[in-house]
């Protein structure tokens, strides 16, 4: 994609974006990052508030046609999809973890998780360790044909070695890069990749 | 001990006949070793001590001699259940299980079901009546050592494919097979376990911890047992106590003819204890009666996992129980009025969140029985959250900043809506289950939500002033009473009070005992991060107000010398205080998982 694409896409995938979080999730430096959502704002492609970026709904068309165009051969690729499904598989062993991070089991109900077990909380911890094992070498494949994806590995590795530190914020808490946090854009950029929906169950 | 294979320098059989260091067998080795001396059924295992762990870390390969004593341990297995390894028609089937002496992270997971290949399957299908269930043994060992021993993401097995044509999928995605020979298996998986001990999880946290690096981890093997072999088998959980109310009475779940991941993984529900009764009889006397022995030895409700083979109760686990916040309390009071546990081990077995929880805002009592319910889902984080529906995470932040109350309604969220969470009071879905976006954030945020209440619900709520109950996952029409409890309403809880009061550095008084000189940071925005209060409070005698009343304000405060704070409720303050002054009370927990 080119960097303007690129940019757009860092919104998309955010949402609601920052410019030094367009930087985090594209690579790209903040002096070019605020020169280029400039350029989208001025062309209608995005809009800013309380310096926040959001996309337009021409912004949004423009992105999914630079999307067909930039990965129209990845999605045909078997290798690459068939990558993409174990992580869709692997998605659902992160969502069971974050659930078991945030309840617990009590006598067959379920609670929230008051983090007052810190043995509970170590082993749940350790389960997204487990996880983080195995969707490392998924990204090192799909980074083989994306290097873009690359840079989640060490998003979500330095997430995780914090909440292994003891700050348990970056397990899941959703207002910072948490280890859940960084798994969301993840995902949410491979779906876009893939031209495909979420699915919620 | 003389050494012989069973009692050597690589290998010990846990047979009860004695308590070997944790250093050489490890944590759950050593807990199983435990648990035969205290008399309880286990099923029999063994275990490959950290000193072959340490010679197949220093040579890359396992000792010799191992082989031997594997082979020898193996057929005492064998002896000891009545069953084969890897042919027969009752094949015995192990777990393998690592374990250090200090329990550490990025340790190699449990491997189930070794020993299963395509020729046990069928022996095992013939023997529990059951071909289903057999191939379920066979995808779980190929999962776990898929995901484990090779590391790879295991393809999904269809309902009707091959297995071969299954096994090759999980070869291609790992570059190695899945080994057919059961001894293969073992092995394989045994060098496993020792190669997780330089995992990059494992060499940072003992970095991290100062633990030296040559300690080792030993391997424990254990005969699987069937809980799905007749009407005579079953599985299940049985507490000490109820752990959600506390009431003190065995609590617990039992299912005839299942295994105990049926259980686990909600497909089944399990039936209550009395089944066990009439079905196993004695296996439901040893097992009570064994529950009360554990809790009086470990001075703690204990949650113990158990399965029935063929009659006979095996222990598989017990540790202590996990508890709900009201139980917690009920309990801690409990034990002490039983003269198991002192005061101060009462104190410290409630934590300030849980008084918090108990004493958190609810609808008040008979409130919901004249409200009309306009949409129900599954409540996923606890909590009332009252205010206008708007289904807009923009609009939601834009009139939430404008003062008004606002409950966020969608048909699902996603990152885009975390703003708007972030603003509102409560949080419906109209699709989604608890794992969605919506719970894991709403959960995160300590927002009260609702989930899959169905499509259309945004629409017919939008605009209207609703009471959401994230926790029976209700939403109601209108603003509903919200009442607050008492600390004092509850005589526990009261009794509680009395004890934290006294075992307090720190006095909390209530807002009317306050004295008149206390500093006030009532109005002062900075109180509100801990970070400051060490500043603004120093050379103070009493203060009130920002965030004193918190964990790291009452530890501020302590710090600081002050003489006391104020707060309402007062308990979650003088726990926080007692807890901050002292080392926290150990809790005794056996294992075997």
């Amino acid at each position: 994609m080119q960097d303007l694409q690129l940019v757009m896409h860092g919104i998309a995938v955010k949402k609601y974006a920052t410019v030094d979080e367009i930087c985090s999730i594209t690579g790209l430096q903040s002096d070019t990052v605020k020169e280029l959502v400039g350029h989208a704002v001025a062309r209608g492609r995005a809009s800013e508030a309380n310096g926040k970026y959001l996309l337009t709904p021409t912004g949004q068309i423009t992105l999914k046609s630079a999307y067909s165009k930039t990965y129209g051969s990845l999605r045909r690729d078997e290798e690459f999809v068939a990558t993409y499904q174990d992580f869709e598989r692997i998605n659902n062993d992160l969502k069971q973890a974050i659930t078991e991070w945030q309840t617990i089991g009590i006598g067959g109900q379920t609670v929230a998780n008051d983090h007052s077990d810190e043995a509970y909380d170590s082993a749940v911890i350790d389960r997204i360790g487990d996880i983080h094992e195995r969707v490392e070498i998924i990204l090192k494949r799909l980074g083989n044909q994306e290097p873009r994806l690359n840079r989640y590995s060490n998003k979500l590795l330095s997430a995780l070695e914090k909440a292994e530190d003891g700050d348990i914020r970056w397990v899941s808490d959703a207002t910072m890069e948490s280890y859940h946090t960084v798994w969301f854009e993840l995902h949410e950029d491979l779906l876009r990749i893939m031209g495909r929906e979420r699915e919620e169950f | 001990m003389a050494a012989t294979p069973l009692h050597g320098k690589w290998l010990l059989a846990l047979d009860g006949s004695n308590l070997p260091e944790k250093s050489l067998i490890g944590g759950k080795g050593w807990s199983i070793a435990h648990m035969l001396r205290q008399g309880l059924p286990v099923p029999p295992a063994f275990v490959i001590t950290t000193e072959a762990c340490a010679a197949y870390l220093e040579t890359g390969e396992l000792p010799a001699e191992l082989d031997d004593q594997l082979q020898a341990a193996m057929q005492w297995l064998e002896e000891q259940t009545g069953r084969t390894y890897g042919c027969g028609h009752s094949p015995l089937l192990v777990s393998v299980r690592s374990g250090a002496a200090i329990s550490m992270p990025g340790m190699m997971d449990t491997v189930l079901n070794l020993g299963i290949n395509a020729e046990t399957m069928q022996a095992f299908a013939v023997e529990s009546g059951d071909d289903k269930f057999a191939r379920d043994t066979y995808r779980r060992f190929h999962e776990l050592y898929g995901e484990i021993v090779l590391r790879v993401t295991v393809p999904e097995l269809g309902e009707n494919e091959n297995l071969s044509e299954w096994r090759a999928r999980i070869e291609k995605a790992a570059g190695q097979a899945v080994p057919e020979a059961p001894t293969e298996q073992l092995k394989a998986t045994i060098e496993a376990v020792f190669r997780s001990w330089t995992s990059r999880r494992a060499k940072r946290y003992r970095k991290h911890h100062g633990i030296p690096d040559n300690l080792g981890t030993a391997v424990t093997v254990q005969a699987m047992v069937f809980g799905n072999l007749d009407q005579n088998s079953g599985t299940g959980v049985l507490f000490s106590r109820n752990p959600l109310t506390g009431e003190p009475v065995p609590y617990g779940e039992y299912l005839r003819c299942a295994q105990g991941e049926d259980v686990v993984s909600g497909k089944y529900t399990p039936g209550h204890l009395d089944d066990m009764k009439t079905a196993a009889p004695d296996a439901y006397k040893t097992l009570i009666h064994a529950a009360q022995t554990l809790e009086s030895t470990n001075r703690e409700v204990q949650d113990i996992e158990f399965t029935v083979q063929q009659g006979k109760l095996y222990f598989l686990q017990s540790r202590t129980a996990k508890r709900s916040p009201a139980a917690a309390v009920r309990i801690a009071v409990d034990m002490y009025r039983e003269g198991t546990i002192g005061i101060e081990d009462a104190i410290r077995r409630v934590n300030p969140d849980q008084v918090r929880s108990i004493l958190s805002p609810r609808l008040g009592e008979g409130v919901s029985n004249g409200a009309t319910v306009l949409a129900s889902g599954l409540g996923v984080s606890h909590g009332i959250g009252v205010g206008t529906v708007v289904s807009d995470a923009d609009e939601a932040e834009r009139r939430a900043h404008d003062g008004e109350d606002v409950v966020l309604a969608t048909a699902t969220t996603s990152p885009d809506d975390v703003h708007g969470m972030l603003v509102a009071r409560a949080v419906i879905t109209e699709q989604g289950g608890s794992t969605s976006h919506a719970a894991v954030v709403g959960r995160a945020l300590g927002l009260p939500s609702v989930v899959g209440c169905g499509v259309g619900t945004v629409t017919s709520l939008h605009g209207q002033t609703v009471t959401v109950d994230g926790e029976n996952g209700k939403i109601y029409a209108g603003a509903l009473k919200v009442v607050t409890p008492c600390e004092t309403e509850d005589d526990r809880l009261a009794e509680l009070l009395s004890w934290a009061h006294e075992h307090s550095p720190l006095t909390v008084y209530r807002p009317d005992e306050a004295p008149q000189d206390t500093l006030d940071l009532e109005s002062n925005d900075d109180a509100a991060d801990p970070a400051n209060l060490p500043a603004l409070i120093k050379g103070a005698r009493g203060a009130r107000g920002g965030a004193i009343a918190s964990e790291q304000g009452v530890k501020a405060a302590l710090q600081a010398g002050l003489e006391y704070i104020v707060a309402e409720p007062t308990l979650p303050a003088l726990l926080a205080a007692i807890h901050a002054g002292g080392t926290p009370e150990s809790s005794p927990s056996i294992e075997n998982d």
